[in-house]
């Protein structure tokens, strides 16, 4: 089965106003294929950076990564992924924008029909398949892009921070949904968010990062059954429990930390 | 699957089906809301007909400077009756169609690769600019050594008219497409051709669209220019020729018509950006 990644002492620094920046600090991690990893941590942990590296979208970095044990460069039709923003084509209709995902796929014209039709009805849009993005709610516009990003197939989803944007309660039910699908399709999803609560009822395994540089801090495994209820006790234990990582490598507030703000190199407590 | 689902779907439902019912209502508001701007465009002109009216019938001014709307009105139709008005206005249309086309065609061109590629632009931008600035009026003296004064000089003056807004639009249609679309495009393995095709043409064509807008308005300004200038036909030439004769009925026909025609087209080409643009229209 395909879809393992491999990231071996990965860092990777920016160039902010003539300064290097270490966005990333020797982060190793395997993800195995048809795990659900999430990755939390605070903003500016770099959860992002990762992610786009994992796509292949940003270059530059040093360490390797491996998915299924060749080096990523550049994007693939392998790695699908689905960002904060939608980022739907406004000028195109929903089964347009879904289809952007079969231009170079290796199939004919009635197949890409068929797995356009296959995607909208996984994502719950069918009788919208005609209606522009600006015609959508935010949650509606948010599964036409998960949709995007399944529609090829591919072996790996990476999802940065994917509901962030949305109410609570069209979070809630979101969640629930790509559990099913990650279910259905049985690929590896790697999800970045700021919501612990998300983080651990969705994934197998949540990787920690802490800031500054960001690199691995902990990594808790969630072996609750699915489906799973957001109410089981263990999950309940699990986010406890980073909840309290990541107070932990918060600095202890103090007046002269507040004044000069991220400036200040904080020692990971 | 959901009730956020449900209640998504019944808006959607609503903005995108038909209205069912109150189908006739909803016709007369819209007939209604189309109306409005028109009736507050009438208002000025409401206002300047009867001065205009008061004007002659008191003799403000000389009968030679002012004439009463009716005799222009009655020269409008004679003018149009022997056919002096189609002909005029058929040359003057002609050469802003060639001039327009050729304006376009070049300004598309260079437009599109000035977006696309930041060396282009490094290279043309200064000079583009520095001829931008100087009007298409003033182009005229040097152009008519060079190009004499027959067709070629109207319509080269002309297609600079036209060239200039469209490639300024073109080219920063094309540069602010948002970067975040062209991810996507890389993420699907996108070409080159795929992601001019898919991506950037269609985020660039409400800007290009306004630039071929503008480069009409300048080209119909800028035929009357040079046909006042140089030129034994046309609607501008109507114009000198009939202040020199000191027919002021035939210079306001001149200038009815210009009028006419040139909001005539910006509406045309209005309606074509609509229907290019169906996916912008917000609501109902």
């Amino acid at each position: 089965m395909s879809g393992h990644l491999d990231v071996q002492h990965v860092s990777k620094r920016f160039q902010v106003d003539g300064k290097p920046i270490e966005a990333l600090s020797d982060i190793s991690l395997s993800i195995q294929p048809g795990e659900f990893v999430s990755i939390v941590g605070p903003s500016g942990c770099g959860k992002s950076t990762l992610l786009r590296l994992l796509a292949g979208l940003d270059r530059g970095f040093e360490g390797n990564i491996l998915h299924d044990g060749k080096p990523i460069v550049g994007t693939s039709l392998d790695r699908g992924i689905v960002f904060q923003e939608p980022r739907l084509f406004p000028w195109a209709t929903v089964r347009h924008n879904i289809g952007l995902g079969l231009q170079n796929a290796p199939i004919g014209r009635t197949q890409k029909e068929e797995m356009i039709e296959a995607h909208v009805r996984l994502v719950g849009l069918q009788g919208f398949e005609r209606a522009y993005p600006h015609q959508l709610s935010g949650g509606m516009a948010q599964r036409a892009a998960i949709a995007r990003g399944l529609v090829n197939r591919p072996q790996i989803l990476l999802l940065d921070e994917p509901f962030g944007a949305l109410d609570a309660m069209t979070r809630g039910k979101m969640q629930i949904e790509l559990q099913q699908i990650w279910a259905h399709e049985k690929i590896t999803m790697v999800l970045v968010t700021h919501d612990v609560d998300e983080a651990v009822f969705l994934g197998d395994r949540v990787i920690v990062l802490a800031p500054r540089p960001g690199r691995i801090s902990r990594i808790f495994e969630v072996t609750t059954r699915r489906p799973r209820q957001r109410t089981d006790d263990d999950l309940i234990h699990v986010r406890n429990e980073i909840l309290l990582a990541l107070e932990a490598q918060e600095p202890k507030p103090s007046p002269l930390a507040r004044s000069t703000g991220d400036l200040i190199e904080r020692p990971a407590a | 699957m959901t009730s956020e689902l449900t209640i998504a779907r019944s808006i959607g439902r609503n903005v995108l089906q038909a209205r069912g019912s109150d189908a006739l209502a909803d016709w007369f508001r819209r007939l209604w809301r189309g109306a409005l701007p028109l009736l507050w465009g009438l208002v000025f002109p409401a206002i300047v007909l009867p001065i205009w009216f008061a004007g002659t019938y008191w003799g403000w001014l000389p009968q030679q400077i002012l004439p009463t709307p009716s005799e222009v009105w009655s020269t409008l139709l004679d003018m149009l009756r022997s056919g002096e008005l189609k002909m005029h206005t058929t040359i003057s249309l002609l050469r802003v169609v060639y001039g327009f086309a050729a304006g376009t065609a070049v300004g598309l061109a260079l437009g599109a690769a000035m977006g696309l590629s930041r060396r282009v632009d490094d290279y043309v931008r200064p000079l583009f600019t520095a001829i931008a600035q100087v009007p298409a009026l003033a182009w005229i003296p040097l152009a008519m050594l060079f190009l004499g004064i027959g067709e070629t000089l109207k319509i080269v003056v002309i297609a600079k008219a036209a060239f200039v807004p469209v490639v300024m639009n073109t080219s920063a249609g094309i540069r602010n497409v948002p970067l975040e679309f062209a991810e996507v495009g890389d993420t699907f393995k996108f070409s080159a051709w795929q992601k001019l095709r898919l991506v950037v043409l269609p985020g660039a064509i409400p800007s290009i669209f306004t630039g071929l807008r503008y480069g009409l308005t300048h080209a119909w300004i800028a035929l009357v220019s040079v046909e006042l200038v140089a030129s034994s036909e046309g609607l501008g030439y109507l114009l000198v020729w009939g202040r020199q004769m000191f027919w002021l009925d035939t210079v306001l026909v001149a200038m009815i018509v210009i009028g006419l025609v040139g909001f005539a087209t910006d509406k045309l080409l209005a309606k074509i950006e609509q229907h290019l643009q169906r996916w912008r229209i917000h609501g109902a």
